[in-house]
Parts: C-alpha cells; structure tokens; sequence
C-alpha cells in the first residue's frame, strides 16, 4: 500500500517532518514502512523553459525550430515537431543529460541539418497523460528554469508499506486511518473529513434492494446520481494522486471511486443504471453454472459460494471483487448507480481466491471494514463530485437494505495491569488521554476505564481489555519499554534424559565415528519411494504438496540421508552422514503417531575387505554397538537379516531388537538402479524412542579390577566356512567361562594349506580370576574346551 | 711425596681439562684413580711413611683425589652436555611436517546453534519442549486464536494432511505444523503455570523454493507464563538470546507487529552487525528484523487451562534457519537442507 504525504497532509499538519520521519513514526507506533519514495523524482532534471523563438524548419513542414530559454544563459537551439509550438510559450524541457521518464536520454541531436539541444516534451512522454497532441503548455507565469515538478506540484513524498502489516487493522486501508494514527502519535488534531451532510428529499421513486445472503452482505447502498456530461477527465490534483499512489486514472466517475477507497479504504463501485434490468439490486448467491463477463473481459463461470449483485435478470457484479462488463460506466453514460456495501471478509475474499482475482477492493473487504464506512464513502463520493462537476444531481437519498451499525463495545480497563504488563509508569490519565486521540471514549468507571470502541476499531482488532494495552503501549512508544530480568524462584528445569542421550549420540557420531550431521526434508519423492521398495499406501500424505509428486511423510530419514549420499557420491568417494529426526505413520484418524529415529548413511569404495574387521558393514556396525553403549546397553546380541526395510541387503544386514536398531548394506539391486555401483553404501538406523525406553534402566555398574595377573592365549580354529562367527565366539566365551576377560578375533583367512570350504579364525584370548592367579593347568583346561568345542563345531584347533 | 702429590695434581687437572671426549676422561681417570692408577699408588704408599708425617700427607692425598674426582665428574658433565648439543644441533627433525589427517565430523550448523541456545535458555531455569510436525490443526491454529477463516490456514499458506473436504468446525485437521507455536499449547496444558520453556524444531510452509525461501525451515519457540509478567522481561529474554548467539550485545528496539496467540505483538530488529550505515544485509536501514514476540493473548492462556487474570506471559519465536544464516554468512537457504559434505564439513563442533 502507498500512502501519500501530500495527501495526509489535507488531515494532519507534518509540515516540520520530513518524510523518513513521518515513515519512522509509523513503523515505530503502526506498521512498518518499508520504503520512502518520492513521486514524481523522475521528473527532477525537468525545468519550465519559454520559447523565446520559433521558426519554421526550412528542410521539414512539420518541424519548427525555436530557441528555449530555461534558465541557463544562453538559450538554445530545439527542434520541435508539435503543431502547437509558438512563440512566448511556457513549456516542459528537458535538457542535454537529462532521461525522460521512459528512459529516453536527451543528447545533442542534428534534425534534417538543424541542431537541437534539448526537448520540449508533451505529457505522454513525461507519463503524465495519454494526451499526445502536443506539447504540454505550461501557465504563462510559470518561473522559467524553475523545477518542472515542483512547478506543477507533481512531488509527493509516497510510502510503501506491505499489506501484510495491515491485515488485522481494518481502519488502515486509507488515508484517513494513518492520519489518525499520526495524529495520535504527534497529539495533534486530526481534520474531520468533508462530506455531503443532507441527501436532497426523496424524488424518484427509491431502487428497490434486496439483500438474500444477509451473512455475505450485512448492508447494500446504492445512490442514483445524474450526470450533466458523460465522464471526462478528472482534475488533475485527482489524477496525480492516484498516480502516486499507484492508481492510473481512467474517468472522474471511476477516480472519485478510488479516490474515495484510498481516502477511507471503503470500495465504492458506480453501473450504468440504464444497464440495470428491471431497475433494481439483488444480492444473493450465484446459481451453479451462472456464467458473468467481468471488467477485464475474462467470462467466468460462478460458483455458488460466489455472492453476487445481480438484477432482476443476470448478475452485474462479483460482490466486492469486480464489476460487470455488460453493466460498465461507459463513454456515455449520464446515469449511475453508485454501489457502497458491507461484504462478509471471508466471503469476498474466497470468491476473489476462486477466480484468482484479488482486486483492490477485494483486498480490502476482506479485512473487516467497518459497515459505518458504507455510507460515510458515499457522502465524501458526493462532497467531492459536487466539487469536481457542480451540474451533477444527487437524484434521491441512497435506497439500502441491512443494517451499517456495529455493536457498541464497551471495554472495561485496568490501568495498573495495562501498566504493569507494558512495564511502563504510565498513569491512568494519559492512558485515557492516548485512548481518546485514536477515537476511543473512555471514562472512569472506579477502578477501571470503561472504553467505548469507535466503529472502525471494532469490526476486527479490539475486542477486550489487552487489545486496549496494545493501543496504549504503541501510541505511548515502545521503544521507551526497558528490559529488565524476569524475577522467579530458582529452580532446575525438568530432566531431560532423551535430549542429553541425543547430545551423546551426536558427541559419538562425529567425535568418533567421524560422521556429519545433516538435515534432510520430511517429504519423500514418490517415484523415489517406490523405487527403494517401500509401498506408497503405507505412508501419511500431504494433501497440497510443495511439488508435484513430493507427496509422502518419511518414515525415518533413512531414505532422503541415502538420496543425499548418492547426491555427494561424485565428489566424495566416502563419507559420513547422519540425521536425527522424526517419521511417521498414517493412521486412520487423529494425529500419525511420531517416532524419532537416528540415522547414518556411510558409504566408501568399493573393492575393500568385504566382511568382518575392515570392512564398511564392520564400520556400520561399530558405529551401532557404540551407540547403543552409549546409551547404556552394553551387550546386546543382532541377529541376522533386516526387518521392514526393503532397501536393505537381506543377507547383509543385523537387527538388535527390532526395531532398536538395523545395520545393513544397500540392497545390490538399488546400488545399480542409484548409480552407485562402484561405491559400497551401508546404513545404520536406531529408533531413539525405543533405545530411550531401553537405555532409562540401564546404568554402568563399578567392579573392582582384579588384582591378580592375567594369562594371554592365543587360539586359532579351522572350521566351515559356514559356522558363523557369532556361533564361534559363543562357543568360546562357553569354553572360558567366568575367567574370560576378554576375546578378540584378530585373523580371519580362506585358502593357504586349509581345506576348501574352511576358514581360519584367530583369537586372542585374556583370562583372569578375581580371587586368585591362574595356573598352567588353568590354561590348559581352556585349551582343552577351546579344541572340543572346535570339533562340534566340524572342525578343529591349529597349531 | 708431598711435591709428588702436587705435580699429580696440576698435570691431572690439566690433562682433564684438555680431555676431548669421555673415553680420553676415562682413560686419565683410570690412570690417575684407578687401582693401579698413580694416585691410588700414593695413597697406597702413605703407610710406608713415618707416623708423624702419616695424617698431614693423608689428608692432602685424600684432598687431591677428590679434587681430581670432581674435576673428572664436571668436565664429564661439561662433554655430555657438549655431545647433547652437538647431538641435538645435528637432529635433522623436520617438526613442520604435517600431522596425520584431521578426523573428519561436525554438526549441522542450524542444530549447533540450536543446542547453543538450548544450553543458555536451561542455564536461565527453562526446560526444552518438543512437540510433534505433524499436528492437529486445533494446537496449530484454534488454541492460539487463529480463527476459522484465517486466510495463513488455507492451502496457498499451509501444507494439508487432511483433505479439503474433510477440514472444518468439530473435524480434527492434521496439518505440518506452521510454527512451532503449538509447543506453547502442548507443554502449557501438560506443564500448567508457572512455566518456561524453549522448543526448537521443523515448521512447513507452502513456499517454492529459492536462495531465501524453504518451504522446511526452523524456528525456536520461548515462552515464559508466570504471576506479573510484562514486555520488558520479553525483551530481557530476547536481548540475552542475540547476545548468545551473535556473541554480543547489539542494539535493540521493539516495534508493533502482528500475531493473533499474542497482544500487544512485536517485532524485535536489531543494530545490524554487518555495517555502520547500510548495507544488502538490512537493506540500508541499519536494522534487521530478527524476531517476532509479544504478551500471550488471553486467548491462548484460556484454552491451555491457565487463568488470564492471574497469569501473564511472553512468548518469541526465533526464526533459527536465520539466525544460522546470519550467524555463518551463509548467502542461501537451500544449503542447509542439502546434505552435501561440502557445506556440512565447514562447520565444527
């Protein structure tokens, strides 16, 4: 929204501000102004000059050549095409340097053999009317080399505020709301806005009004005006306001219209009344399949939650979004009906929604506008036509239908707790003395003010007592506001033990398992889902998603961590990434239960160790078995295989405690479908609500270290290749027994001097007792269990 | 015997200050101290002396060995410490060379400083709340006096789980949460009055993507409802917050805004701390708008159970992918949701 200060300037005196000032003002007491801008700052280089001589072109019929005087001093030489160039003229000129609002650059020029030092410009090409006839006369006193804006008064000052900023304050749509506010803030008086006071007495007979959708339309004014002459231009004051504030002028008719929104922020719209079938209003619903032209040509097909003005027969008008083409002020209308209304917000603006048409007044209406306005615009309509066309003849007093009132609000208020929630030593007087300059009345009642709410406020924003604290609080500054330290008992904030596991998992994965934490996004590709196997009906759906296709609620983040792999795959041959975040599922009704999770993606060459020590899969699972550790759980034995994750190798893979936690490779079939055949990719994935549950019971509990010497073993097996691991180390940790300190495997070949289809398996083993040393015998005995459980096992003890 | 001892003496020392090296020490210490060395010889001799000259030369013999001991023992220090220096001098250590390769690692810069801040606001006696993405409509909008019609609730604003036709009065909409707002609700009617907390977190908006929109982004909510509390315990709050995270006080200022679970509603700008008089960052205006805040409107104290005429309350919202911005220079949004290493590796824990 623009706002004028020329124009706020007919309502509250800001002649000792400058227009940064007025901006800082609002921004610090209304709404932020975004930016100051200087209406008519392109016409700056333009100087009023005289045409002091002026010749025909001997080489050209219709070129003249003349000798300007603008100030400078010497005059110089132009040529001129317009018919109306003479003589003693006072014109617009533009000089050698300066740029034309069009962007046209003025140089010196040679015209058919003539020079020409500068241009005498008409108004089309300072953007100042479609008129291009000629050029612009200027008035014959006019001060020759004086700034052309400020000659014409073209300058004003305009501020740019988003209309974001304004939703909640129906009273900002126009000037006079912001010379209120600034009124308020200054403590100076506003100028009350001039209207027509008394309708003439009823003549004709009134427009009948219906009103069928009373909760779209509250009330429906419609005034019939006569017209001496069919529309014509507006004043130029008029004009140049509109322009600077955005609007292009297009007939006084219309521009007293917007003229009148951007005063009061009350749409007004005028029909052709001969145009009007059976001579009256109705406004209702449209019918299912009603078509209507609108102004910009476009016919559309209405909706029956679209509210309409219609007459007898078709509807003329979209409900404050847009007229009717077919019902238009045309070039020859003389008689109109002026329509001022109070549309429901909502209503207004759903249909402008609908038809992708937000329109001025749409923007407006629905905001809440005060019904009061409905007829308070006509009245200004009215004052200002009177002005502008004398011979114009209000034919009768507006016939209506509804009712314009709000209900009276009466707030009652508490000014110490209005002080002690602002923080402010602000006394009962001034704060009726604030309430009382933005219009509010307000007079002791006890302890309290009882605050009377004037119409414009009350359609939306101020409904009780804390909305009064606001109105006082910004118009008394709140820049004047001091912080102060909120004072409480002490007291520890509640434990939090799932969030301090998190921070150890996190301390973990990139202190030790050198791993990067990422972000990826909740919304899974369809096409990307399918493709890792998951099926697209067992997920939670967004009903509008924010692409085409990008439709489902992630179960965890494993699946956008792996796109995000493959995405650093080119440029990191390995790497780590992890997430922690949340995944959900659908559910028939209610909110999807949520879950967080804890994912990694690792991923490397390929072409390294491919199993046990060394390898990717080992990595993966370290990275498991430390997190769980880190959560308290020290032995917690996987078994093989993945469950519910089709994008996991089904061999390569470990799930403790489904669904604690999962290790696996990437299925082969994904890896060649990913692009991602020369890398090895491996996933971890924990359910952290669930290692949460876990990890709450488990606590380290101390043991003293024992205090006799330990014996060092080492073991070798030879065994089938298909004995796996895990069914060794059980077998050994058997054969140990109590005095098994510790077992480490630290060899693991096929091949050499063993047989076929067997592998060797090398362990260091530590064995203690807590209450004495051990013997050779001790040993022995180990070594002995060691090779018979090696023989169960198919195989035997290598020397 | 007496000049014997004497001239022992003097060629002694002076053999051991010309020795080179500790073998040549050692040689004249052999020589010298030895068993059969001269001066043992001496001493050995002193018996054959008459009784009465037996103590005085004693005593001298005695003196002078221990003399040529301790000469022997200093200038053995002396070449020691000679030989460790020439040693050292001629080591030859390149210390510049390269240590092994820094360990890789690092958190997301937005979860840095979101534990930054999570770590300053329990230190000040909040708790952190959490609250789920995926959220009913009622916690999203009704129960912060988000009203039915609002247009932020329609589907150009808000990303929908539930269809269109299934929305509306008594139905249970789930939406992905637009602010992490609902939090305020959630840990208000599970926790009651007093309260504080913090609840950092994911919100969604309907937005096509570009260097400064996401349509996923993070935000950290503060609220604060007690007996008594006003504006200026809000600013308090959000001064203490920029400070911890821009590592510094900066000027502040509150100016109106608008947000219907809070009244009267602010916006926190702050001295931009990129320049002295304008730049791209604040747009020339030396400020930046940084975070949104007001008093908890009744509204929203009422449908969390908690009465509005003996509570108050503030609440903010940080925008944290901001701040995170602001914070590094990061120039567009999208890299934070990237998951690309060359991003994340700029960021160390």
């Amino acid at each position: 929204m623009k706002i004028s200060l020329n124009w706020l300037g007919d309502f509250v005196d800001l002649s000792d501000h400058t227009p940064q000032q007025v901006a800082d003002l609002l921004s610090m007491h209304t709404a932020e102004v975004e930016g100051v801008e200087e209406y008519g700052a392109e016409l700056r280089p333009l100087v009023v000059g005289e045409v002091v001589e002026c010749a025909p072109h001997p080489a050209a019929d219709k070129l003249s050549l003349t000798q300007v005087d603008f100030g400078a001093e010497q005059t110089v030489p132009v040529v001129c095409g317009a018919s109306n160039v003479r003589q003693g003229q006072k014109i617009a000129f533009a000089p050698v340097g300066c740029v034309l609002p069009g962007g046209l650059k003025i140089k010196k020029a040679k015209l058919r053999g003539e020079a020409s030092h500068g241009m005498i410009c008409s108004g089309r090409e300072l953007e100042l009317s479609d008129d291009q006839a000629g050029i612009l006369e200027l008035a014959c006193d006019a001060e020759v080399g004086r700034s052309l804006a400020e000659e014409l008064g073209l300058l004003d000052p305009v501020l740019e505020l988003d209309n974001k900023s304004l939703t909640h304050r129906p009273d900002l749509w126009g000037h006079y709301g912001f010379a209120r506010e600034l009124a308020a803030i200054l403590g100076r008086r506003l100028q009350p806005l001039p209207l027509l006071s008394d309708y003439p007495a009823a003549g004709a007979d009134p427009v009948p009004i219906r009103i069928e959708d009373g909760t779209g339309c509250s009330f429906y004014a419609g005034l019939r005006i006569d017209l001496d002459a069919p529309p014509q231009a507006s004043p130029e004051r008029i004009q140049q306001r509109l322009l600077a504030t955005g609007l292009r002028p297009i007939n006084d008719i219309v521009d007293l219209s917007n003229y009148v929104m951007l005063e009061l922020g009350q749409p007004t719209h005028a029909f052709a009344w001969p145009q009007l079938a059976g001579s009256c209003i109705v406004v209702r619903g449209a019918a299912s399949g009603e078509k209507l032209t609108t102004l910009d040509g476009v016919e559309r097909v209405l909706d029956p939650h679209d509210m309409v003005i219609a007459d007898q027969q078709r509807p003329v008008a979209l409900a404050g979004v847009i007229g009717g083409a077919d019902s238009e002020v045309g070039d020859d209308t003389t008689q109109l009906l002026l329509e001022s209304a109070a549309f429901n917000a909502t209503s207004v603006r759903r249909s402008a929604h609908r038809h992708g048409l937000r329109s001025d007044a749409s923007a407006r209406f629905e905001k809440s506008l005060d019904p009061a306005l409905a007829d308070l615009a006509l009245r200004r309509y009215c004052h200002l036509l009177a002005e502008i066309r004398p011979q114009a003849r209000i034919v009768a007093a507006p016939a209506s239908a509804g009712c314009d009132e709000v209900d009276l609000r009466h707030i009652d208020l508490d000014p110490e707790r209005c002080a002690e929630l602002l923080g402010v030593g602000i006394a009962r007087d001034q704060i009726g003395a604030i309430l009382q300059s933005l219009g509010f009345a307000s007079e002791d009642a006890g302890a309290h003010l009882h605050v009377r709410v004037p119409s414009w406020r009350a359609s939306k924003d101020v409904r009780t007592a804390i909305d009064l604290v606001e109105e006082v609080g910004r118009i008394y500054g709140y820049h004047k506001i001091a912080e102060q330290p909120l004072q409480a008992p002490v007291q520890a904030p509640r434990a939090d033990p799932g969030r301090m596991l998190e921070r150890r998992l996190v301390a973990r994965l990139h202190g030790a398992h050198a791993a990067y934490e990422s972000q990826g996004y909740t919304f899974l590709q369809h096409s990307w889902a399918e493709r890792l196997g998951l099926q697209g009906d067992d997920f939670v759906c967004v009903d509008n998603p924010v692409q085409d296709g990008v439709d489902l609620i992630r179960h965890d983040p494993v699946p956008t961590l792996l796109e995000q792999a493959v995405g650093n795959l080119r440029e990191e041959t390995s790497g780590c990434l992890f997430e922690i975040g949340k995944g959900y599922r659908p559910v028939e009704q209610g909110l999807p239960p949520q879950r967080r999770w804890l994912a990694a993606v690792m991923w490397r060459p390929e072409g390294g160790v491919e199993q046990g020590p060394g390898s990717l899969f080992a990595a993966a699972r370290t990275v498991a078995e430390d997190l769980l550790r880190c959560a308290g759980l020290r032995r917690s034995d996987p078994c093989p295989g993945a469950v519910d994750a089709p994008w996991a190798h089904p061999a390569r893979a470990l799930t403790w405690q489904d669904p604690l936690a999962l290790v696996a490779l990437l299925h082969p079939r994904l890896r060649e479908e990913l692009g991602a055949r020369r890398s090895a990719i491996a996933v971890v994935r924990i359910d952290l609500d669930e290692l949460h549950r876990l990890a709450a019971a488990a606590q380290p509990a101390f043991r003293p270290p024992s205090r006799f010497p330990a014996i060092k073993v080492d073991v070798a097996l030879a065994l089938p290749a298909t004995v796996p691991y895990a069914e060794v180390e059980n077998a050994l940790r058997q054969a140990g027994g109590r005095v098994l300190e510790e077992l480490h495997m630290f060899d693991l070949f096929e091949g050499g001097t063993l047989a076929p289809g067997q592998r060797s398996l090398a362990f260091h083993a530590l064995l203690r007792a807590s209450d004495r040393t051990l013997k050779d015998k001790d040993e022995q005995k180990f070594l002995t269990k060691v090779a018979q459980a090696a023989e169960r096992l198919g195989g035997g003890l290598r020397s | 015997m007496r000049d014997r001892l004497e001239e022992l003496q003097s060629q002694g020392l002076a053999a051991i200050q010309q020795a080179e090296a500790e073998e040549g020490l050692r040689a004249i210490e052999v020589r010298l101290l030895g068993r059969k060395g001269e001066i043992t010889s001496v001493l050995k001799s002193l018996g054959t002396l008459p009784a009465a000259e037996r103590p005085l030369l004693g005593q001298l013999a005695n003196e002078v060995k221990q003399g040529l001991a301790e000469a022997l023992q200093a200038r053995r220090s002396d070449l020691q410490a000679l030989a460790m220096a020439a040693e050292l001098e001629a080591d030859g250590f390149d210390a510049t060379l390269p240590g092994d390769p820094l360990p890789g690692g690092g958190v997301h810069p937005v979860n840095q400083v979101s534990r930054d801040l999570e770590d300053l606001f329990q230190s000040m006696g909040f708790q952190i709340a959490d609250g789920p993405e995926v959220e009913l409509e009622e916690l999203n909008f009704d129960a912060l006096n988000i009203p039915a019609d609002h247009p932020a609730r329609e589907s150009h604003d808000t990303i929908w789980i539930t269809p269109p036709d299934q929305r509306g009065a008594g139905k249970q909409g789930v939406v992905l949460r637009t602010h992490t707002s609902p939090v305020q609700v959630r840990a208000l009617r599970r926790f009651g009055a007093p309260l504080r907390v913090v609840a950092p977190g994911r919100v969604y908006r309907q937005e096509s993507l570009d260097a400064t929109h996401e349509h996923t982004f993070h935000q950290m909510e503060g609220l604060v409802v007690d007996r008594g509390v006003g504006v200026p315990h809000m600013l308090h709050a959000m001064n203490t917050l920029i400070e911890g995270v821009m590592g510094r006080k900066l000027e502040t200022r509150l100016r109106p805004g608008f947000f219907p679970f809070v009244e009267p509603g602010f916006e926190l700008d702050a001295r931009c701390p990129f320049c002295k008089s304008g730049c791209g960052v604040c747009k020339n205006s030396t400020w930046i708008e940084l975070m949104p805040g007001g008093l908890v409107h009744p509204n929203v104290l009422r449908a969390c159970d908690v009465d509005p005429e003996e509570f108050s309350g503030y609440a903010f919202g940080l925008g944290l992918s901001r701040i995170v911005m602001l914070r590094y220079g990061i120039d567009d949004i999208r890299w934070l949701m990237s998951g690309s290493l060359s991003f994340l590796r700029q960021f160390h824990p």
